[in-house]
């Protein structure tokens, strides 16, 4: 964990890289949860 | 859900921000249009300004358009307007827990902890708690108009804090944030460490972001309008 710190201490345009991947792990998050709605819905269009 | 060409920009903008965003130097001497200016105390840390303040960004824009539709539903009391209320306040929610988990990553590394209780991170964890406390609330009542109008109202009230807690108590009070009252840089980093290339892509970078929220926030109503109508068919 040290070592790791202390290399993205010395190349800090990985944490960049760390928060471009939080900010899409985020949105990713949210589409799948819009994906589940929609996925209920086609389910129950199919049942009626 | 989208025009189609607002798609397509949205792709090669953000694209382009994001390479830009990595790959652009910074140098002690800006001269070609690609460089970015070296910030003391941060240096490639500055880039989080371009990922970082765009979420910031989409949260109060989310929380405004959800007071915006609250309204609406008041006057109007039409469900579909709660249903963008409603889409409004998640993807708010979303957007300031990813400022906050972004900031607390970027704080490790350039103040040396998660966490500080800096007047900046002390706001969002409140704004946090007041818009979470609105999901609890929505969730708790069963009657569909009744929520709609209790939510309606809570996002009118939580709204008004909004400005408080994001724009004027970090910038008053000493802290450690870019902006702070003690900041040297006398005033929002925006205007006066960045060079005009570092604005062009921080400022295309909160384009390319707020066409993401309209297309997201789109996606998500209609999805919520089409469920309620169909479960209330099926009663």
């Amino acid at each position: 964990m040290e070592g790791l710190t202390s290399f993205l201490e010395n190349n800090s345009i990985y944490i960049v890289l760390i928060i471009v991947l939080i900010v899409w792990g985020g949105i990713f998050t949210f589409l799948t949860n819009t994906d589940k709605r929609l996925k209920k819905i086609e389910k129950e269009l199919e049942a009626e | 859900m989208l025009n189609k060409y607002l798609k397509y920009i949205l792709f090669f903008l953000m694209s382009f921000v994001i390479i830009a965003g990595i790959s652009f130097p910074i140098v002690d001497r800006p001269e070609a249009w690609y460089h970015f200016p070296f910030i003391p105390g941060l240096g490639q840390l500055a880039k989080i300004i371009f990922f970082h303040v765009p979420t910031a960004w989409l949260s109060v824009l989310a929380f405004l358009m959800a007071m915006i539709y609250g309204i609406k539903y008041l006057r109007n009391q039409d469900l579909d307007d709660d249903a963008r209320s409603n889409s409004a306040l998640q993807l708010g929610f979303v957007f300031s827990i990813l400022a906050t988990v972004t900031g607390s990553v970027w704080a490790k590394f350039t103040w040396g902890a998660f966490w500080h209780w800096d007047p900046r991170e002390t706001s969002i964890f409140i704004l946090l708690l007041i818009y979470g406390s609105l999901f609890a609330l929505r969730s708790a009542v069963e009657n569909e108009e009744k929520r709609a109008k209790l939510s309606a109202v809570y996002s009118i009230l939580a709204f008004l804090t909004v400005p408080f807690f994001i724009f004027i108590m970090p910038r008053i009070m000493t802290g450690l944030h870019p902006g702070s009252a003690n900041d040297d840089n006398l005033g929002p980093v925006v205007d006066f460490k960045m060079n005009s290339n570092m604005q062009l892509i921080f400022y295309l970078s909160l384009t390319a972001f707020t066409i993401l929220y309209f297309w997201m926030w789109r996606l998500n109503y209609k999805s919520i309008i089409i469920n309620d109508k169909l479960n209330k068919k099926l009663i």
